[in-house]
């Protein structure tokens, strides 16, 4: 029989403990609770598909059955990937600050703060890909590929991780880091070709280093990786899978490292 | 062993910035330049063995290092030199409002301590009464801790401190905040919990409640271990050497 370690046991407790806390705080007071955390993804698909879509006449490439050619769908798919891993990385710093009180007064490994908040955005994102198979379903677009989203998921939700336990730590000496990664966030935004396609960069006087950039950075990857599975409902190229898994458990181990060797400095900040 | 608590050769430095950057803005026109930290030894070359099902005083002056000790052996800071073993399921309660989260519950940041001792909910569930009633909070267990007053701080966190099955019990000068009968019951208390062979570590500035409690006091001074051993003989000495001290500043005012 597979028992755990009493300390991986106080470890799941813990994260389970922030993970609840977490989502409670995310819809404390509210009546309607997680009904909203359906209603933001529906009403992204609506208007992105809208303003790019209708007013600026963005096309959506096509697909071999062509049933979900829309660019607001097109854009979803791309923006759940995107938005897990910005959701980690800016909650990261705001998961720690909120336990460094705390960490001060009694010990606990404080990566289950991080690995809490991350476990309650998982469970966010778990509803807005249900809504976007569901929304699959409807106009009988789907296929197995689809646990590719999955992968798509978890890499970006460890690469994000990666980055979060870096950033977080050096947030909490200086909150500078917050303002300066959420920049850094808004600018690497346009580097992922989620409210335009890929193919706008084949256009003559596009730099190759631009292009480069563009296809091979990181979230890029991921978001490429779950279009591939939901949208064009194809196996993705094995080179960017590989591209893809090697980024995020390097940058996730490099980011556990790091945090296990620096968390301890926590509570002897003022 | 389960239960005891090895300090070999430990030291911890504080850093000290007078001028601490503050902003990234600052510490990037800082860097190449000459740091203004100073070192502060807070503790030097400590070395103490607790064994199993003692009680253990700390005395010292204010600023002597007795808390960071503590501190260390309970986890939260990291030893500068040297290493501290201490086996088995470490309760502490080191100052006002330990390990509680401020817009939680009661109930809630008793479940929150328990995970963090590694205790399952059930079990927390089961103690939960015991703790209610120790603490005698009643019905403000259910409103969040942040509007409690001090004494409900300390004696919920008290409650919950011994009422984990503690194997090493840290306890810090806070108990002096409850009311005359509160401290009574968590003498009585850590008592029981002796008896039962938990280790016992216990800082606190009332001599004679030292003198009564422990079987071994340690007196920090600066930083330094100067002496361990029996009690009276300790605390003779520290209050010998206070006593001292406060004769010559009174000379050197005149």
């Amino acid at each position: 029989m597979f028992t755990l370690s009493p300390s991986v046991r106080k470890s799941a407790s813990l994260i389970y403990h922030f993970a609840e806390r977490e989502s409670k705080a995310r819809y404390k007071r509210s009546l309607l609770g997680w009904f909203w955390s359906f209603m933001n993804p529906l009403t992204t698909v609506v208007v992105y598909g809208f303003v790019f879509g209708v007013v600026y006449g963005a096309v959506a490439p096509t697909t071999d059955n062509g049933n979900a050619e829309n660019f607001g769908i097109y854009l979803f798919t791309g923006l759940i990937v995107w938005s897990v891993f910005t959701g980690v990385v800016n909650g990261s710093m705001g998961w720690l600050i909120g336990v460094s009180e705390l960490r001060k007064k009694i010990y606990f490994p404080t990566e289950t703060a991080l690995l809490g908040g991350a476990a309650a955005n998982a469970v966010q994102t778990m509803l807005e890909a249900v809504v976007l198979i569901m929304i699959m379903i409807v106009l009988a677009n789907i296929s197995w590929t689809l646990i590719f989203l999955f992968l798509a998921l978890v890499q970006a939700m460890l690469f994000g991780l990666g980055i979060g336990f870096i950033a977080s730590v050096f947030n909490a000496r200086y909150r500078d880091v917050q303002y300066l990664i959420g920049i850094l966030l808004n600018v690497s935004f346009f580097l992922v070709p989620i409210v335009y396609t890929p193919d706008l960069l084949q256009k003559p006087g596009v730099p190759a280093a631009a292009r480069i950039l563009v296809e091979w950075n990181p979230p890029a990857l991921f978001v490429e990786i779950a279009r591939d599975a939901m949208y064009f409902l194809e196996v993705p190229q094995w080179n960017r899978l590989l591209a893809a898994s090697a980024w995020a458990i390097v940058t996730f181990s490099t980011g556990w490292v790091y945090f296990r060797d620096q968390s301890m400095a926590i509570s002897e900040e003022p | 062993m389960s239960g005891t608590i090895q300090v070999h050769d430990v030291s911890k430095k504080f850093r000290l910035e007078r001028n601490r950057p503050s902003s990234l803005k600052e510490a990037t026109l800082r860097i190449g330049k000459k740091s203004d930290a100073d070192d502060f030894w807070v503790l030097r070359d400590i070395n103490l063995d607790i064994p199993k099902g003692s009680f253990f005083g700390l005395i010292g002056h204010n600023g002597s290092g007795k808390s960071t000790l503590l501190r260390l052996m309970a986890g939260i800071h990291r030893a500068t030199t040297g290493t501290i073993e201490s086996e088995g399921r470490l309760s502490a309660l080191l100052e006002l409002g330990s390990g509680f989260h401020p817009d939680l519950t009661g109930r809630e940041n008793v479940y929150l301590n328990g995970a963090m001792l590694g205790l399952s909910r059930k079990h927390m569930a089961e103690s939960m009464d015991t703790i209610i009633e120790f603490s005698g909070i009643g019905e403000f267990i259910d409103e969040p801790v942040k509007i409690y007053s001090s004494g409900m701080y300390v004696r919920l966190g008290f409650a919950v401190a011994v009422n984990v099955d503690p194997e090493i019990l840290l306890v810090d000068e806070v108990i002096a905040v409850g009311d005359e009968e509160f401290q009574r019951r968590c003498m009585g208390r850590m008592n029981q919990l002796r008896e039962r062979g938990t280790t016992i570590v216990l800082v606190s500035h009332n001599a004679q409640l030292m003198a009564d409690l422990c079987d071994r006091i340690g007196w920090l001074d600066h930083g330094r271990l100067i002496a361990v051993g029996e009690p009276d003989e300790v605390i003779g000495q520290y209050l010998d050497h206070v006593n001292t001290k406060g004769d010559n500043t009174l000379t050197t005012r005149d």
